[in-house]
């Protein structure tokens, strides 16, 4: 049996990166290149896939040392450690796809071409690292290593404010992940277990004295919420998308923002179950308050971008809610919300793009009855955002129910406090629709030059609108992989709640 | 074989449409409408075969249902959902109008809509989508699988309404349409959740056993239970356009004519009061919100009823009827469970779903004679029509037996339902004086919805010929045939009390009328109820005669006096809903929006800014050391160095 | 013999000497001579040290010191010789672009 497919998953993106690189001007093959390298992982994670044992923990594991130093009197290893298990896997799928989409959609990008490509693959890279590490140093090498490329996407191929978006979003993220990192030593010098595994520290480390663990947290907490993003952390995130190129876009909002609630789940509350149960009321509140606040922003907002932008934020704080309930339901529900929301933001943010390349605008007020000349575009648009408003049958839906669900089991009737912002959220999507594909033919911008969409961006819109569908209709396909995962992490924090009622 | 069985066929069936449609509809004659009709019959073969079956079993187990059901969704170890069929009489009731009407409204569409060119395919597809979703949730076997389709038929009413988006007005009513439902479907959703969590399951068997067979009754978290059923009524308001949910369905005309018949009368809107009827098991467990129903059904039959008083569109006033017709059914399930909890029977819970598979007939021919006049005068305002019915023999015939059925003239379908709902009311007044007030109301609005009905038929098939009527013709047979169908059935589907032993005793919650057809008859006429509601709707008749064919009675002078005008004013502007609406969204919701942008910019990302403005504005001043001056370096390495020597040699004893 | 003082303090003096000159001094030779002058007083000590220690490591030192000064004075000339022909001065006040 191979024993090197997570491994390969990283190599094949990475090797891809350099060989589209090295095309310089030499476009089609860079693009060849990116299209194959970026659909090989796709293929090996389908794979995997099959051969995966649900319920049956970490899989595929590969340990390697890599560096083996000492510390003072102390000895520490670093390993080359990579798994999955029903929480990454999916996680991985999700990167896959959505970079394979990404790569189509930009099939015709003519500036820089290869490095493009080459920085998509990079991406891609980098996040099947942090799904896929085993190692803290490895999870934090490969965490920071993302925020590269996706600088270089915004600052080069970004709109008119480039400049200040791409080093906002640079410098926030990395601050946060810097608080990030000495949590992720603090967690190493208390477990003292002289090494960074994971599954070797989660076993030390939910006894750290309770004091301790809450400032463990904070440090995690401030390094994740930043990425997800949840108000207020989340000023980068309309920045950085707004002047972001489309395929980065997708990336950003589909799989970077994933990094963070990822990083609560398989990280902050294994390890740290006491604070979380202290910090239970307080993510509710974070929760609670993005998912409100972010609906009203997206109720302003003028550029369309910006508002599916806010709209991400809103859809993590989904995310944030199923968290706080603990719960098995809910913290299944919030994987899946993760799995959802990268698919529906995959297709909004596509869609934003075909406006801007046809339009030449994303400002609503300048756009109307588009539906006349770009039907195609419209139904894929309202696919995309009935998904979004979670429309049963189609996969936000699920995510949102069951969110809800937890949410009533696990802290009553403030469930209310959320609802609000369901009616909120259909009024501001079908209000963008009715201005900006409805009514008539707008005459503020010149309409003679709108296109349909060409035939890749309708492969990459109407693949991903085919999967919003599949998995509304079969959310057992991936619910199922997360949940024996929600399941043990519930156990173990309600027993450390058990533990502290009995003290 | 079982037919049974393959009821989950019916709702399949219509989505294969769908599909085909949506792929191959623009290669295909009148944009796949063949496909669609196919779907539509089959469904409907299929629907009624299912039903009678379901009809004719053997009664000795009334309130068994037949049920089949696998796992959808697992969500953890003790909550899972499932999909599947739950066959019981409503449900075949059900089945059996929804799928006439849908087949009929299909062919009718063919005439309807022949000239949309390419938008034809979408039409087509849209309404095979919506076809799955009433199929569904009509079958559907727990309340989040009703509540998938109902959502789906929520989008397809929102696609139809919106189907010439290029109108702002359309594109604007079918936005409206989705929000004000989907306030409704907050609280639904709410409600199935609260459902969800407290009983740990959601189908319908295994909630309504709990609720029928506990007969200690004390197992049950109640106070929960009351809040969740009221809440999934709220959910039926907004779908059923119950006040103060109600006003998305005049504008919802914006549709098609088709489209209005279709959703907006004759299925769609009916889901609220199914979704009532569905869940009575629970809700004659509280009380308390059965009044609730009961009165909102009262204050919104009249209210409606008002409003179609003065209403010059056509189908405007089709649509105000609509609520109240929908009111009048709430308002005898609220009656109806009260009565059982009070007093042991149930008559409303008959009357109420006798009364919509009556009316979905006699409404849907309504609409599709607007649609056929409309079709034929291309516009919707009365006040351009007249005389039509030399020019349209059959419509204004069809619509004519409709109008009567409405009103409740015997022996027409509506007179037997409307007859029964009222007393239904009257009987619970037994347990609460406060029906005696909402049977009242009921008895009034039948008089209003005589009365509008005739100022419409009158207004459009008779008197003097019309500006918009001179070219008028019939309508193609495609629309006349299912026309001349349905009148037949809105005349003749009152009779289903009648046949056989009867719909009361196949459709009843509790134990049915025990009492033979005859009995029944002499029941209805030997009171006096009976023979006042038929004299008011027969006064409303004559009313609107004078007014509209004889002219005789003119109410110009009220209208214009200062009073008069006023309350015109207010009907006309639906008591300024629309103003509400709008000024919540404009003037509450959006502002509140634009604060917390701005909010967003200046505070949030103002503090963001602030601080990494201050950092490189405490880089650029520090920078100002670097003077470039070799001989300032020099002396601060010395000083340094002393500053550094001196600490040394105090602190370290150097 | 003379005590290690002497020695020291005279080392001192030197060193204060150059060090008053590189602080003061405009013509930017002036200030290479000075920086020799602070150069020769580390010499002095690493010899004095050497001789009173009984151990050459210190005058090896000073050698390589005595080597690495006669590098930088080419290195600086070098500079103020460039300075010279592009500015017409070598008044190293004068010469402040490497400001902020």
């Amino acid at each position: 049996m191979f024993d090197y497919w997570l491994t390969m998953l990283i190599l094949f993106p990475m090797l891809g990166a350099i060989l589209a690189f090295m095309m310089g001007s030499r476009t089609n093959w860079a693009r060849a290149i990116a299209v194959a390298f970026s659909a090989i992982p796709l293929v090996i994670t389908l794979f995997l896939f099959t051969q995966f044992n649900m319920g049956g923990g970490m899989q595929f594991e590969e340990q390697y040392v890599w560096i083996s130093t000492a510390l003072g009197d102390k000895a520490f290893t670093i390993y080359w450690s990579l798994g999955v298990d029903g929480l990454s896997l999916p996680m991985v799928l999700l990167t896959t796809l959505v970079t394979f989409i990404a790569v189509v959609f930009s099939w015709d990008v003519s500036k820089r071409g290869s490095q493009y490509f080459a920085l998509l693959l990079a991406m891609n890279a980098g996040v099947m690292g942090v799904f896929m590490s085993m190692d803290y140093f490895l999870f934090y090498i490969f965490w920071e290593f993302t925020l590269i490329p996706m600088f270089f996407l915004i600052a080069i191929w970004g709109g008119p404010r480039k400049a200040y978006s791409s080093i906002k979003f640079f410098i926030y993220t990395h601050v946060a992940s810097l608080a990030m990192l000495l949590s992720i030593f603090a967690l190493f010098f208390e477990a003292s277990t002289g090494n960074f595994l994971m599954k070797d520290i989660a076993q030390v480390a939910p006894n750290i004295a309770k004091d301790l663990q809450l400032m463990i947290f904070a440090g995690l907490f401030i390094g994740f919420a930043v990425k997800m993003p949840v108000v207020p952390f989340h000023t980068w995130l309309p920045d950085a998308h707004v002047e972001a190129p489309t395929a980065g876009s997708v990336l950003l909002a589909a799989v970077m923002l994933k990094m963070g609630a990822y990083g609560l789940i398989r990280i902050a509350l294994p390890n740290l179950p006491v604070a979380a149960l202290e910090f239970q009321m307080f993510m509710f509140a974070i929760a609670a308050i993005s998912i409100v606040y972010a609906t009203f922003a997206c109720l302003a907002q003028t550029d369309l971008k910006k508002m599916v932008a806010f709209s991400s934020v809103g859809h993590m704080g989904f995310v944030m809610l199923g968290i706080a309930t603990l719960t098995p339901l809910g913290l299944t529900a919030a994987s899946f919300q993760m799995f959802a929301h990268g698919l529906i933001t995959a297709v909004l943010f596509m869609a934003c793009g075909v406006i801007q390349h046809s339009a030449g605008t994303r400002e609503i007020p300048l756009l109307g009855g588009l539906a006349q000349k770009m039907p195609n575009l419209s139904a894929f648009m309202m696919i995309g955002f009935m998904a979004s408003l979670g429309l049963p049958s189609l996969v936000g839906f699920v995510s949102e129910f069951a969110t809800f669900l937890a949410t009533y089991q696990a802290f009553g009737m403030l469930v209310w406090v959320v609802l609000i912002s369901v009616p909120l959220t259909a009024a501001y999507h079908l209000w963008a629709m009715q201005r900006s594909i409805f009514g008539p033919l707008t005459d503020k911008i010149d309409t003679s030059h709108l296109y349909d969409v060409h035939w890749y961006e309708a492969a990459a819109l109407g693949t991903m609108c085919l999967l919003l569908l599949v998995f509304g209709v079969f959310p057992g396909l991936i619910w199922d992989y997360f949940s024996p995962y929600a399941n043990e992490l519930a156990d173990l924090i309600s027993s450390f709640a058990s533990c502290m009622g009995v003290i | 074989m079982d037919i049974l069985q393959y009821a989950w066929l019916i709702p399949l069936l219509p989505v294969l449409g769908f599909i085909i449609i949506g792929f191959f509809g623009g290669r295909m004659k009148e944009g796949g409408a063949p496909v669609a009709i196919i779907a539509a019959a089959s469904a409907c073969v299929l629907s009624i075969w299912v039903g009678i079956e379901i009809l004719l079993r053997d009664l000795a187990t009334p309130d068994e249902a037949f049920v089949m059901q696998t796992t959808w969704l697992q969500l953890t170890d003790d909550l899972t959902i499932e999909f599947g069929i739950y066959l019981d009489n409503l449900t075949a009731m059900m089945l059996i109008f929804v799928s006439i009407l849908i087949f009929l409204i299909f062919v009718y569409s063919i005439g309807y809509m022949h000239e949309e060119g390419a938008r034809k395919r979408r039409y087509y597809a849209e309404v095979c989508l919506f076809a799955t979703g009433m199929f569904g949730l009509v079958v559907a076997s727990n309340y989040l699988e009703m509540f998938i389709f109902w959502e789906i038929m929520g989008l397809c009413s929102y696609l139809l309404i919106g189907f010439w988006n290029h109108r702002p007005s359309a594109a604007s009513a079918a936005k409206k349409a989705f929000l004000v439902t989907r306030v409704g479907d907050v609280m639904l959703m709410t409600g199935i959740i609260i459902l969800f969590i407290e009983f740990g399951d959601l189908n319908y068997t295994h909630l309504f056993d709990r609720a029928i067979v506990d007969p200690s009754m004390g197992t049950l978290p109640w106070d929960n239970l009351q809040i969740a059923m009221l809440l999934i009524f709220g959910g039926a308001i907004g779908k059923s356009a119950q006040f103060p949910l109600h006003d998305w369905l005049p504008d919802a005309m914006e549709g098609p004519t088709t489209v209005s018949a279709l959703i907006h009368a004759a299925t769609m809107v009916k889901g609220g009061v199914y979704l009532v009827a569905r869940s009575f098991p629970l809700y004659v467990q509280v009380p308390d919100v059965l009044l609730v129903i009961a009165i909102i059904g009262g204050v919104t039959a009249i209210f409606a009823a008002s409003m179609a008083l003065n209403n010059m569109n056509i189908k405007r006033v089709l649509a105000y009827s609509t609520i109240s017709q929908l009111a009048y059914m709430m308002l005898a399930l609220g009656a109806g469970g009260y009565a059982f909890y009070y007093l042991g029977y149930a008559d409303g819970y008959s009357a109420s779903t006798f009364h919509m598979f009556n009316h979905a007939f006699f409404k849907a021919l309504l609409f599709l004679c607007a649609g056929s006049v409309i079709h034929a005068v291309g516009t919707e305002d009365m006040r351009k029509m007249g005389g039509l019915s030399r020019k349209m023999k059959v419509t204004s015939i069809a619509m004519l037996v409709a109008a009567l059925s409405i009103s409740g003239i015997p022996p027409f379908s509506g007179f037997w339902s409307k007859d029964e709902v009222l007393a239904s009311v009257w009987n619970a007044a037994e347990a609460n004086s406060m029906f005696y007030l909402l049977w009242a109301l009921g008895a009034i609005t039948a008089f209003m919805t005589a009365f509008y009905m005739f100022r419409l038929w009158f207004m459009t098939f008779a008197g003097e010929e019309g500006e918009a009527c001179k070219h008028a013709h019939e309508s193609p047979a495609s629309m006349a045939g299912p026309l001349v169908v349905l009148a037949v059935f809105a005349f003749s589907s009152g009779f289903a009390l009648f046949i056989g032993d009867g719909f009361l005793s196949r459709i009843f919650f509790g134990h049915a009328h025990d009492i033979t057809s005859m009995e029944l008859l002499g029941e209805i006429f030997t009171d006096w109820k009976t023979y006042l509601s038929v004299g008011l709707a027969v006064a409303g008749i004559v009313l609107a005669y004078y007014m509209y064919v004889k002219r005789s009675v003119n109410v110009d002078n009220v209208i214009t006096s200062p009073g008069g005008a006023k309350v015109y004013k207010t009907l006309q502007q639906r008591y300024y809903f629309p103003q509400a609406f709008d000024g919540i969204g404009l003037k509450v919701i959006y502002p509140v929006a634009k604060v917390v942008d701005y909010f967003d910019k200046n505070g949030i990302d103002g503090i963001v800014n602030g601080v990494s403005g201050s950092i490189t504005g405490f880089g650029r001043r520090l920078s100002k050391a670097q003077t470039g001056n070799v001989h300032n370096y020099a002396a601060v390495v010395i000083a340094g160095l002393s500053v550094i020597l001196i600490l040394a040699y105090l602190v370290g004893g150097l | 013999m003379i005590p290690i003082e002497y020695f020291l303090g005279f080392a001192a003096i030197l060193f204060v000497i150059g060090a008053y000159g590189v602080m003061t001094a405009k013509n930017g030779i002036v200030v290479l001579m000075s920086v020799e002058i602070m150069l020769n007083a580390a010499n002095m000590n690493f010899i004095t040290f050497s001789s009173f220690f009984n151990d050459s490591r210190g005058q090896a030192f000073a050698l390589i010191s005595m080597a690495i000064a006669a590098a930088e004075v080419a290195v600086g000339l070098a500079i103020l010789l460039n300075l010279y022909k592009s500015r017409g001065t070598t008044d190293i006040d004068e010469v402040n672009i490497m400001r902020w």
